[in-house]
């Protein structure tokens, strides 16, 4: 592999099926990457040793210092399913937020899979752990719970750059939030991916198209990150 | 130098007989440096319509096994839109370029071809018909990209229609003919630690090297009875897929989806086809390309 893929970017590897499939970096590793598959994904069929061949780097990965300045204050936002695409952006900037939202406790990843510089915020929707979510949800918690709503706008104002990996029927509910907090946000402040089937890696299929209320996109050339506020409701 | 188009008054000269698909290769510049265009003989754009088209909703790709479904409702910019953004791409190629038009409506498709004729390069219209189109449907709208456009028109045929299409559109005036279409099928999803246990179904296009003995069959059957070129298309994954489609009387191939996994077919494709054609290899015939197909041969 020339190039490795950098967080968000994907290579298309042929694992023996009729198309390629997208492959994530979850950990860079020496000149190549880590990554995380379901169970039964083409991958998990592969034996130890095995050639694989990948195109890529492909797509529009995160973009945290386009100017070339870095930043110090990241906030990275997952559910737990999705937190595997954020793992390259654990330690790219000084000070590391990552929030974790899962369903119930027991889908919450163990804090011992982090890098120590990294603060989590635990959100469960049944708040059976952590903050109570959903994250965008607002109002008076029940006794003993505490919302995600309040901790998440105190870190929306403080990041620099916000990343996330989420569903992306939120995403909408999410960008209202960054533009509710930050005003007059600016691009690509807020960056989310979305995670498709994408068979030809070339926007040629059409077949990875993601319809946001700007229009539709195409995941494999125009992303797989967008800029959150391209969901934004109209 | 192979003729597609020899009854109409330009005609339609390629070098090579060998195009990617319509659908597969989108407006020409999509694979960058990983796909010599001036090696192939043509391209064909992705489907388009006078008018811009959403993508459908949903899951739009189902993989089982070998094969695949896609079902996308061909999204595209809309004639204007395609002709500002690929235009100066297109006059730019070495290679003719050949429009895919979604042959909906006679009038728009009359109009989209009027538009097209006028883009430098654009050699030839390709039209894609619904599986529904009667046969006096399917002419009218050949002749309106006829007349409108001034282009040589080829007639992209729906998988199940070959025996009542092709022979009719053949004897009505159509320049040439690509056999055939993607099928329409279904198939269940693997669940590729999706929702295990959920059975799930994806219906679209048809694409997969099942088809190539199917396309074979098809050539066999009509590529030498039809008194126009015959373009094959469907399954087509080697060089020697390609040379097997020619030997049986295909004047040119159409590489599908199929390449999408390994884009550097086409150059491969490409580079057996330039070959003089005494070096093919021999292709040994189950059927003679004439034999009628009767109850006991079928
Ligand atoms: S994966 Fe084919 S257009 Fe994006």
């Amino acid at each position: 592999m020339d190039q490795a893929p950098e967080a968000g970017e994907f290579m298309l590897a042929d694992l023996g099926g009729p198309v390629r499939e997208a492959l994530f970096p979850s950990t860079p590793v020496g000149d190549g990457f880590d990554t995380v598959v379901p169970p039964g994904h083409g991958a998990t069929r592969l034996l130890p040793g095995a050639t694989v061949d990948m195109l890529g780097p492909l797509g529009r990965g995160f973009r945290l210092a386009p100017t070339g300045y870095p930043i110090a204050r990241l906030l990275l936002i997952a559910g737990a399913e999705s937190l595997p695409l954020l793992g390259p952006l654990f330690q790219a900037a000084p000070s590391v937020v990552l929030v974790v939202e899962a369903a119930t406790r027991a889908q919450l990843p163990p804090p011992n899979r982090f890098p120590p510089t990294v603060e989590l915020t635990l959100v469960t929707r049944d708040g059976s752990a952590g903050y109570l979510g959903p994250l965008e949800a607002e109002g008076a918690a029940p006794a003993g719970l505490e919302r995600a709503h309040t901790r998440l706008v105190e870190l929306v104002a403080w990041a620099e750059r916000i990343c996330v990996a989420h569903d992306p029927s939120r995403y909408p509910a999410l960008a209202a939030l960054v533009k509710r907090v930050r005003l007059q946000p600016h691009a690509d402040l807020a960056q989310a991916i979305v995670r498709v089937p994408m068979p030809c890696g070339a926007g040629v299929c059409d077949v990875c198209r993601v319809a946001t209320p700007r229009g539709e996109r195409r995941a494999c050339v125009d992303g797989p990150v967008f800029d959150l506020l391209d969901f934004l409701p109209e | 130098m192979i003729e597609l188009a020899p009854n109409h008054k330009y005609g339609l000269a390629i070098d090579v007989p060998l195009m990617p698909a319509s659908g597969a290769f989108g407006y020409g510049d999509a694979y960058g440096d990983l796909v010599d265009i001036s090696g192939l003989g043509a391209i064909v754009t992705n489907p388009i319509s006078l008018q811009p088209r959403q993508a459908t909703q949903g899951r739009r790709i189902a993989v089982h096994e070998d094969s695949f479904v896609v079902h996308t409702g061909w999204p595209n910019p809309g004639a204007r839109r395609v002709i500002r953004d690929y235009g100066a791409t297109w006059e730019r190629l070495t290679v003719p370029v050949i429009v895919h038009l979604l042959a909906n409506h006679t009038s728009e498709v009359a109009r989209a071809a009027a538009l097209f004729s006028a883009v430098p390069n654009v050699r030839a219209i390709e039209l894609g018909f619904t599986a529904a189109a009667s046969r006096k449907r399917a002419v009218e709208l050949v002749t309106a990209a006829a007349v409108e456009g001034d282009l040589p028109v080829i007639a992209q045929i729906p998988f199940d229609r070959v025996d009542d299409l092709a022979p009719y559109l053949a004897r009505q005036g159509v320049d040439a003919l690509t056999l055939t279409a993607p099928p329409r099928a279904v198939l269940p999803v693997d669940e590729n630690g999706e929702d295990p246990g959920v059975a799930r179904f994806g219906r679209g296009r048809l694409y997969g090297r099942a088809l190539f003995p199917l396309l074979l069959n098809t050539l066999s059957r009509w590529a030498v009875k039809l008194p126009v070129p015959v373009i094959a298309c469907g399954g087509i994954a080697s060089p020697d897929d390609a040379l097997a489609c020619l030997t049986l009387g295909a004047a040119a191939v159409q590489v599908d989806a199929l390449l999408w996994r390994d884009p550097s077919l086409l150059d491969r494709i490409a580079r057996a086809l330039a070959k003089p054609r005494a070096a093919y290899p021999a292709v040994t015939h189950l059927l003679s390309p004439n034999e009628p197909e009767t109850e006991e041969n079928v």
